[in-house]
């Protein structure tokens, strides 16, 4: 009896090891196979994409740099999921951080110190996202709404809102016709702290930790399971479930939108049409790769970031398009989603 | 005359739309709700236009469109009925891979062009006032859809199949009961949508724009899946949701054409606003009409 129990233990952790090789192994050799279609050598390109992230120093930064957004956004989905949410909107929300926190830098604070104008920028971006997370949980409170779609929906609207703010209002009259906004003032700017990698990662590094914490160890996080992972018992437990389920998301759009703020005041420095684009969706990925799970995102939207930078290396060194990189990630994410969430069952 | 402009492009620019609504109605009468429909359709325009390209032939594109599409489809299927991965998650990471490979695989055919579907007026019934030109001066694929849309809802309410997959979206024991696999109509139901979707696709690509651009359904698929809970998860409705969208698009034009002094931008906003208004106003009445199977899914859907 003994020994039967410890063999089909071990036999399902050796199957769980081996699922998680082939979830890793099969993504790098169904896209090894797809660069060998295109003439391109496999090794030689996944090679190029360590040494030119990993292997140099501009390289790590750019990584360090392009996972901040993605944790804070990917920390903001686990944080809604827990009550039962799934907010895809990171990508709007996070534009419209992006975009009040720059409309509060051209008109509310452009010669404020750096302290006070910084700040403003940060509660501007946060507004931005709760506005429009406020938007999607507003109408799956009130009218019953599917939260998914809505969201994915106001993704889409956003970006017709920037692009109208950037090729309108706010466009920058020096530009020569670019659709960009000015560059926000100098101090306003965050400083680089280490070889051009600004505070941006350390913040988002803490919100991920903050929303396990508060998840895990608080009250309201215990609701928050309650309510998401069991709504009849809460609706019995007497918890209010509209309202917490409204407080998560906005927190959570607060959390993208702030994360766009970082993008405008420590990476671009200025709004464009582009800014931001995918990031929504990568950090909703990462998030899932994770299985909501705040500490394990900090791990997948690092991953994220690699891929996203190594992305360009592809363009460069291998000639492919942008476009190549988002099949690798999806190969990725499928693998993933094949192997399923397994020992937890 | 303007009303006829946007009537025609109502249904010109709605048609892919009511195509894509009526593949995810298939879906999520089996109890699967395909966010992915976004990937079937640009994988769709893109085989269209290649299928047509390389064969001379735009039939030929829908049945490279609809093979493209269902191979999408049946990778949703496959995650998520045999692999009981989560729906929305998977059909995200699909709309992402759609859009990644048509991206990749089109670029040699941005500057190509094709024979595609041309409008082919009615006689007699072309030349009614106003609605004439809108509903009969179209394109193959438009008209093929009017035959269509009844056609799918005969199958689906009239027919044993049609029982059968929609007994499956409601409860999959009962099906079960009476000797039927679910899991089998589930598949079906799935790649189905997809297929259709797909030619939703072919037909934004090589009937009503007869080009190929990166992105082009815009999220065509992601407003269709909004659309379905407006249609009540039933064809026959499917058409208000679609010519709402296509006419908010075709407004776009319409107003961008007289010149008239709005950013474009704002005007490319209408269309996914009038889907959330269409969504708000229809709320009251979707609970009744989900699939119970879907319900579940809905409920239980986030970890």
């Amino acid at each position: 009896m003994q020994t039967k129990l410890q063999s089909i233990k071990s036999g399902g952790m050796l199957t769980g090891v081996l699922k998680w090789a082939g979830a890793i192994a099969v993504p790098i050799a169904v896209f090894a196979v797809f660069l060998l279609c295109q003439g391109v050598n496999p090794i030689e390109t996944y090679a190029n994409m360590i040494t030119s992230t990993f292997g140099n120093s501009y390289g790590r930064g750019e990584v360090i740099i392009k996972s901040a957004p993605f944790i804070l956004i990917a920390a903001a989905t686990c944080l809604s999921s827990k009550a039962g949410l799934v907010n895809v909107g990171g990508e709007g929300q996070f534009a419209l951080g992006a975009l009040f926190s720059t409309a509060a830098a051209m008109f509310l604070v452009k010669d404020a110190p750096a302290v006070i104008g910084i700040a403003v920028m940060a509660l501007a971006g946060i507004a931005g996202g709760m506005i429009w997370g406020g938007i999607a949980v507003g109408l799956k409170v009130k009218a019953n709404m599917n939260e998914t779609i809505t969201t994915v929906i106001l993704n889409y609207i956003a970006y017709e809102l920037v692009s109208f703010m950037v090729y309108g209002p706010l466009k920058d009259p020096d530009s020569f016709n670019w659709p960009q906004t000015p560059e926000i003032s100098e101090q306003l700017q965050l400083p680089s702290i280490v070889s051009g990698v600004n505070a941006g990662i350390i913040i988002a590094v803490i919100f991920a930790v903050a929303v396990w914490y508060v998840t895990k160890k608080t009250r309201w996080g215990y609701k928050l399971k309650v309510i998401g992972s069991n709504p009849l018992a809460a609706v019995h437990a007497g918890y209010n479930v509209g309202k917490t389920q409204v407080i998560a998301m906005l927190i959570s759009g607060g959390m993208s939108g702030l994360a766009g703020m970082l993008e405008i005041a420590g990476v671009e420095m200025r709004l464009r049409q582009t800014t931001g684009s995918n990031y929504g969706y990568l950090g909703f990925l990462a998030a899932w790769m994770a299985w909501n799970n705040p500490l394990a995102a900090i791990i997948t939207a690092f991953i994220m970031g690699f891929l996203f930078i190594s992305g360009n290396v592809l363009e460069m060194s291998s000639g492919l398009p942008s476009s190549t990189v988002r099949i690798l990630m999806s190969i990725v994410l499928l693998a993933i989603l094949w192997k399923g969430k397994g020992d937890k069952k | 005359m303007m009303i006829e402009t946007l009537l025609s492009g109502a249904i010109g620019s709605g048609t892919s739309v009511l195509y894509a609504i009526n593949g995810e109605i298939f879906s999520e009468r089996v109890g699967v709700i395909n966010l992915g429909m976004e990937g079937c359709m640009i994988v769709g325009a893109l085989a269209a236009y290649a299928g047509a390209y390389a064969a001379g032939n735009p039939w030929i594109g829908v049945l490279c469109a609809m093979a493209a599409g269902g191979v999408i489809a049946a990778m949703h299927a496959y995650l998520v009925i045999s692999r009981k991965s989560n729906q929305l998650a998977t059909g995200l990471t699909l709309m992402f891979f759609g859009l990644g490979i048509a991206a990749f695989f089109g670029r040699n055919y941005v500057s190509a062009s094709v024979t595609g579907f041309q409008k082919i007026p009615v006689p007699l019934l072309s030349s009614i006032p106003i609605i004439g030109n809108a509903l009969f001066n179209q394109d193959a694929l438009t008209y093929l859809s009017y035959f269509l849309t009844p056609a799918l809802w005969l199958l689906l309410f009239r027919t044993k199949f049609g029982m059968r997959l929609r007994g499956t979206g409601e409860d999959e024991n009962v099906v079960y009961a009476y000797g039927v696999n679910p899991t089998v109509m589930r598949y079906i139901g799935v790649i189905a949508g997809g297929m259709l979707s797909a030619v939703g696709g072919a037909q934004l690509s090589i009937a009503y724009t007869h080009t190929w651009i990166e992105g082009m359904t815009s999220g065509r698929g992601v407003v269709a899946v909004a659309l379905v809970v407006l249609a009540g998860w039933s064809p026959s409705k499917a058409l208000i949701g679609a010519y709402i969208f296509g006419g908010a698009q075709a407004l776009q034009t319409i107003l961008q054409q007289q010149g008239v002094n709005i950013s474009p931008f704002l005007l490319l906003m209408l269309p996914y606003v009038f889907t959330l208004v269409a969504l708000f106003v229809a709320s009251r009445r979707q609970k009744q009409s989900m699939p119970a199977e879907l319900k579940k899914v809905i409920e239980s859907s986030s970890g």
